[in-house]
């Protein structure tokens, strides 16, 4: 069945790795909704988070192919329906100010939180599913929006199960 | 004592101790100091060629004809992008070839310096790997690295691409076998026992269970090794075998069990019997499009079987029973340890009642099968015969009868005109001891035809046939076909081929009558040294049958057409 999934890779933390890793899901189409990259807690290698619109068979060939890339210690696909994924979004707004409070009652309800104020414009921070964002975003174009930066997904698989991929729990400063 | 030695004199060392004998390259600015070094290692055979595209070529010759790395060497900048052709070959047919470029000097790279291109990043797609040396003391494990990951698993290229100031520095020598590579494993991952002995015994039921079972064998035989297995399961279980484009020469053509080619250019009863069977063993082949027709309508009552080393290949075209993952040598021994004996003898039968007569549209004697047939009888069956790309390409596919394995060597995947000569100077090379034809249409012969000179100077004795039907011929017979007639750029002129031959000081010869084939092949095959024979074949010859690209394996065009003509001819 079709769906969004994710895919988590495990690769060295070099950019001529990311680029292979890339280059691979531009040459192999896979359908991609988003990507997003972090550093892990082994130093010298990154997680990659790919959010892919497809099917178990296809986000499992992706798997095999992401494997052979030179570069790449581990792929996976999460399970749909029982991976938790999270999405990152900053938003900046120009609030007339007499719908400030009313702003800040949007905020609470989304969990939401704003995290730079000056006096024209505050940016707020939101956290949550593709769905959630979008949705938060929706509830924020009334207040006139100036400018939304939003981060991909990471992901990873729900319950108490072993790690998808082999890495170090904590996390060093300065691992990337 | 340790021993200090510039980036060159590493690399040929790394190499030397890696087991390369051979290279194939063409010098300039950027990988100057390689060269300057090369003369101290007299183990390090350097062919010179005339264009690096040969160089690429001829490694890849090389590696198919041994099964060992084939190594070229590239300038950078054009030096480095005129091996592109021979990378990409490479990676399609799953080659182990190393490409070794000089690159600009560190300092100067990004900077759109003199003869600099990112050739790591032009080459990215078409590569299994690549390394950017960025120290010298990097160098000897790149080197041994590459040579590595080019022929682990399933083979394919690696570049590596080396500063010239990298080359120039200095470091200490350091031994050592090549260190194991992070990642890129998928094809070494394979599957836990357990699984593995549940999917082979998946695989023996159906084997056991079907009616109308197939074997399709394609590359992965020949680069396992997987002769003998492949042969004594066809035996014990009576299943027929047919031979991809690159996996003939994998089983012997003349055994009882043999049917052919599949696909585009495959025989009728081939692609029948693939329709109809109700079982495929694919081993070593990716069920590419030239294979299987439209997929849609690829043999539909089958199940699939793939003995397969890259595990992405499996599902990837056609929906499969049983992946097994692993050398194919390894599992059909192991399948071939637990199948009953058996015999297909009633599907054998109504295979054979779907073969049809060959059509051939040759007027008079000069036929590429008469040609062939020579070729073969005048080396006694001793040859290594490297195709070309297009009609003359499925004529050597589907009417020399290979013998020996690995004796059949082609550019599959990418099907690169102007393959053949170069890529028979490696294979020629690598086989001193019989015969090396490089059989060409006039099209791809005048790609590469100036590599003559390499030979000439190098002494390396191909034997080139050129089928000289004056039309880029598949491609007109394609015009013919779906473009109504119209010869739109296929008319090509040659040069007078004997005299050219003359040119390059080789014996040379024209042929157009079939009473003068076996005479002038005896000739090139007597004279030492390379040699050019031209024949002058039907014009307007077509490569039958033809399945339509996009239409099904059972819908052949078995004859001429009637095409409706759109144009004036």
């Amino acid at each position: 069945m079709s769906g969004t999934r994710a895919i988590a890779v495990l690769l060295e933390d070099r950019l001529i790795t990311l680029n292979r890793v890339v280059g691979l899901v531009r040459r192999r189409n896979f359908p991609v909704r988003g990507l997003s990259v972090g550093p892990t807690g082994t130093p010298g290698l990154s997680r990659l988070t790919i959010m892919m619109q497809s099917d178990e068979a296809a986000a499992e060939r992706a798997v095999q192919h992401l494997r052979k890339v030179v570069g790449v210690r581990d792929a996976a696909a999460l399970p749909q329906g029982e991976a938790v994924t999270r999405e990152l979004a900053l938003v900046k707004l120009r609030p007339p100010a007499e719908r400030y409070a009313e702003l800040l009652d949007v905020v609470q309800l989304y969990h939401a939180a704003v995290v730079d104020e000056s006096a024209e414009a505050v940016i707020v921070e939101l956290t949550g599913s593709e769905a959630f964002v979008l949705s938060c975003l929706r509830a924020l174009e009334r207040f006139d929006i100036v400018e939304v930066a939003r981060g991909g997904a990471v992901a990873m698989e729900s319950g108490a199960g072993a790690p998808c991929l082999d890495t170090q729990p904590q996390l060093e400063a300065g691992a990337r | 004592m340790s021993e200090t030695l510039s980036g060159s004199q590493i690399l040929c060392r790394a190499l030397l101790e890696e087991g390369v004998d051979l290279l194939f390259g063409y010098p300039g600015g950027a990988i100057m100091p390689f060269y300057h070094a090369l003369p101290e290692y007299p183990g390090l055979r350097h062919v010179l060629v005339r264009h690096e595209q040969a160089a690429a070529h001829a490694a890849d010759g090389y590696a198919r004809a041994t099964g060992r790395p084939g190594v070229c060497v590239a300038t950078s900048g054009p030096g480095a992008t005129n091996l592109v052709t021979g990378l990409a070959t490479a990676h399609m047919d799953s080659t182990p070839v190393v490409a070794i470029t000089g690159q600009v000097p560190r300092a100067m790279l990004g900077r759109d310096a003199f003869q600099e291109t990112d050739i790591i990043g032009i080459t990215q797609p078409i590569t299994k790997h690549s390394i950017l040396v960025e120290e010298v003391e990097d160098l000897a494990d790149a080197v041994r690295e590459a040579l590595a990951v080019a022929i682990e698993g399933r083979p394919g290229p690696v570049l590596v691409d080396i500063p010239k100031d990298v080359q120039q520095a200095k470091a200490e020598w350091r031994g050592g076998r090549a260190e194991r590579r992070n990642g890129g494993t998928a094809e070494a991952v394979g599957l836990p026992p357990f699984r593995r002995s549940a999917l082979l015994g998946d695989a023996v039921r159906l084997l056991a269970g079907a009616e109308r079972p197939l074997i399709m064998a394609g590359h992965g035989v020949i680069l396992s090794g997987a002769y003998e297995e492949l042969r004594l399961l066809a035996e014990r279980t009576g299943i027929p075998v047919v031979t991809t484009l690159l996996g003939i020469s994998g089983f012997p053509e003349s055994h009882p069990l043999h049917l052919g080619m599949p696909g585009m250019h495959g025989e009728v009863h081939v692609n029948r019997a693939i329709q109809q069977a109700d079982l495929i063993l694919g081993v070593g082949l990716r069920f590419d499009d030239r294979v299987t027709g439209n997929l849609a309508a690829f043999a539909r009552g089958a199940k699939v079987i793939h003995v397969e080393l890259d595990r992405s290949e499996i599902g990837k075209n056609v929906a499969t029973e049983v992946g097994l993952v692993g050398d194919a040598r390894e599992i059909l021994g192991e399948l071939l340890e637990s199948v009953a004996p058996r015999d297909c003898e009633a599907w054998r039968a109504e295979i054979a009642g779907f073969r049809r007569e060959r059509h051939e549209s040759f007027r008079g004697e000069l036929t590429p099968g008469g040609i062939l047939t020579a070729i073969d009888a005048v080396a006694g069956g001793r040859c290594t015969i490297v195709s070309d790309v297009g009609q003359h390409q499925m004529w050597v596919a589907k009417l020399y009868p290979y013998r020996r394995p690995n004796t059949h060597i082609t550019s599959g995947g990418l099907g690169t005109m102007g393959f053949a000569v170069p890529a028979a100077m490696g294979a020629a090379l690598a086989r001193p001891d019989e015969a090396v034809w490089a059989i060409s249409g006039d099209g791809g012969f005048q790609m590469n035809m100036q590599e003559i000179a390499t030979m000439v100077q190098e002494g390396i004795p191909v034997k080139m046939a050129v089928f000289n039907n004056g039309y880029l011929g598949m491609v007109r017979q394609w015009q013919q076909f779906f473009h109504g007639r119209r010869y739109s750029a296929t008319p090509i002129w040659s040069p007078d081929y004997v005299r050219l031959a003359e040119a390059y000081g080789i014996f040379g010869r024209r042929v157009e009558r079939g009473e003068e084939v076996e005479d002038a092949v005896r000739e090139a095959i007597a004279r030492p040294g390379p040699a050019l024979l031209e024949f002058l074949i039907e014009q307007e010859a077509n490569v039958f049958p033809m399945i339509p690209p996009g239409a099904s394996l059972s819908e052949p065009i078995e004859g001429e057409p009637a095409a409706p003509r759109l144009v004036p001819a």
